[in-house]
């Protein structure tokens, strides 16, 4: 048993060791800054420039957490303050079951239902250009309905935790129950909702799946939330086992792997320290 | 007795099936302490979150008859409840700072009224921290977090924050009981002070609190009222026999006094010493008054005395710097 959790408790770091040794050619012919901050992904001629992924996972990311949070604070905050037992108790769970969904099905949902969308009804009303309805936005929104489980159910713990007490305080001086939510409860609930939203970014940011069916993968740096973009998940997922003859093309997409890997791992410590925190009542 | 502020008539309350407070009627004086007492679980703090209906906030409360306040039924539906709350301060049973700083801790119940004014916030705030005595104490870290205070200190802070939306009444649930005894000897004080101003509802289970502080004594037990009256009446003379077992299941009105010592002057661990010797002498059973004002010998000897396998009766204060511990044997 030992032995097993052991195992368990190293593949992590199995991992990293082993994505940093095969990602290693590249990193010592190609500079770090070429490979950052270039925007040419050519990797017949050797150019492996992976500023546009970077940028591809960052805009759909970005616009995904934008759309989820506002949406998933207020109905966590509905949830939790305003609704009575029976309610939250019939939504809670169905909350969670967004969670448990595959994401494959997510991406279905996303070409049959929000691509369609964009492309003939947003798009033209609007008066922009994109390609077939594919593009960060598609990618954003189904990701934000993916992330709104995260957000609402840790965002709802965190309220959860903040004393009837402190409410009563407020509430005997004479503040409304909103000036009580606004100024008390979510003051002592921040840093619990900063972390709830950074564990919902983190799980945004390595998402593959439904995104590369919405996201249009073009490699490209994009300027505009129409743009199609080619986030580092889905590169990874769309070519790793093909064109393995181009030389380093397998490690530099194995280091794509480590950069995702490193990034996940930082956002998550981070969440899971705030969280941690609360928990021992030191927030 | 005087004027009546807050009037209760026929108040009914239930947790669920639970009758926790039983067709309450008492009158409430104005500008006085008035004590509800009673054992745990008897309905004082209920009653208590009647009168600025916070009980509102627990699930599965529903409550029926009258608290007049100034004519104004605060059970009413039509009565504006935001309001009602501004009239009436609350200090919780351990102090409760709200997330923020000292200073914002008071100016927030200013600011959410309207006020907006720096230089008038900066006023309430100088105002009401001197009112509990903790300028002072303070006046160098007004923007440090008030969960860095001491507890005694948060207390006041809680107080002060209460009075500064200028209220009326001031609602206490058991407000000393997570205090050392010389953070509640000054919470008491501070009370004694502002009732000339204020009218003060007090819940407490500490029959000696309820004796130095009250004019008039409410004494619940299991929802209903037992007795009401003005203090001396209440403490000294019991009509019924459940307060006056009550009371004296916690304090002896006469207890006989076998020994005295003095030991004003000593310090620990010689006051200590002392009293040991003193009670050395008694035979099992009698009783030893001592009068000690070292502040630590307050908490310290009766905890020696009862690791001894003595038995406290008594700690209290009985003037500004003297404590009477009664010890039996």
């Amino acid at each position: 048993m030992l032995a097993a959790t052991v195992f368990a408790c190293l593949l992590f770091f199995l991992m990293l060791v082993g994505l940093y040794i095969r990602a290693s050619p590249i990193l010592s012919i190609v500079p770090i800054t070429d490979l950052l901050f270039s925007s040419v992904w050519g990797p017949s001629d050797g150019k492996f420039g992976f500023l546009p992924f970077i940028m591809g996972t960052l805009w759909v990311t970005g616009l995904a957490t934008i759309i989820a949070v506002p949406i998933s604070l207020l109905s966590s905050i509905y949830l939790s303050e305003y609704a009575g037992n029976r309610l939250r108790n019939a939504v809670k769970p169905l909350i969670d079951l967004l969670a448990g969904i595959p994401s494959v099905v997510y991406g279905l949902w996303g070409v049959l239902a929000v691509v369609p969308f964009i492309k003939n009804t947003l798009a033209p009303a609007l008066g922009v250009e994109t390609i077939g309805g594919y593009g960060i936005l598609a990618g954003g929104i189904v990701l934000s309905i993916m992330v709104f489980p995260i957000i609402i159910s840790v965002t709802g713990e965190v309220l959860r935790s903040v004393s009837q007490d402190m409410r009563e305080v407020s509430l005997s001086l004479g503040a409304t129950k909103w000036q009580t939510i606004k100024h008390v409860v979510l003051r002592k609930a921040r840093p619990g909702i900063f972390a709830a939203i950074v564990l919902g970014f983190s799980r945004a940011f390595g998402e593959t799946m439904a995104v590369l069916m919405v996201v249009g993968n073009v490699a490209k740096v994009p300027t505009s939330v129409f743009d199609p973009a080619y986030p580092l998940p889905a590169l990874i997922a769309n070519t790793f086992g093909e064109m393995m003859s181009i030389p380093l093309y397998d490690s530099a997409i194995l280091l794509a792997a480590l950069m995702l890997l490193i990034v996940v791992l930082i956002f998550n410590i981070l969440a899971r320290m705030v969280l941690i925190k609360i928990e021992r009542g030191v927030i | 007795m005087s004027e009546t502020h807050i009037q209760i008539e026929n108040v009914n309350a239930y947790y669920g099936r639970t009758h926790s407070l039983k067709n309450i009627s008492v009158q409430i004086p104005k500008k006085q302490i008035t004590a509800i007492i009673g054992p745990s679980g008897c309905g004082k703090s209920t009653l208590l979150k009647c009168m600025n209906r916070l009980i509102d906030l627990t699930d599965g409360v529903t409550y029926s008859g009258k608290i007049l306040i100034d004519n104004e039924d605060i059970f009413d539906r039509k009565t504006d409840i935001v309001d009602i709350r501004k009239k009436m301060g609350l200090l919780a049973q351990r102090p409760i700072p709200l997330p923020m700083s000292i200073y914002e801790n008071i100016a927030y119940g200013p600011k959410i009224h309207g006020l907006k004014k720096k230089p008038d916030l900066d006023a309430i705030v100088e105002k009401y921290l001197k009112l509990v005595g903790l300028w002072e104490e303070v006046k160098d870290r007004l923007n440090s977090p008030a969960s860095q205070l001491s507890l005694g200190q948060q207390q006041r802070l809680c107080l002060a924050r209460g009075l500064a939306v200028e209220p009326e009444i001031i609602l206490c649930d058991e407000p000393t009981s997570a205090l050392d005894p010389v953070s509640s000897q000054y919470i008491e004080q501070q009370l004694l002070k502002l009732k000339n101003d204020y009218t003060i509802v007090i819940v407490t289970h500490n029959i000696h609190q309820a004796m130095r502080l009250a004019d008039y004594v409410i004494h619940l037990y299991l929802g209903e009222v037992v007795e009401h009256g003005l203090s001396n009446d209440v403490f000294e003379n019991p009509k019924e026999e459940r307060t006056r077992a009550y009371i004296n299941g916690t304090f002896s009105t006469e207890l006989k006094i076998d020994s005295e010592s003095d030991l004003k002057g000593q310090l620990c661990p010689f006051n200590f010493v002392y009293a040991k010797q003193a009670l050395h002498n008694l035979e099992d059973g009698k009783i030893l008054k001592l009068i000690v004002d070292d502040p630590i010998a307050v908490t310290e000897v009766p905890r020696g005395m009862e690791a001894d396998g003595h038995k406290v009766l008594i700690v209290k204060q009985i003037n500004k710097t003297d404590w009477e511990i009664v010890i039996q044997k």
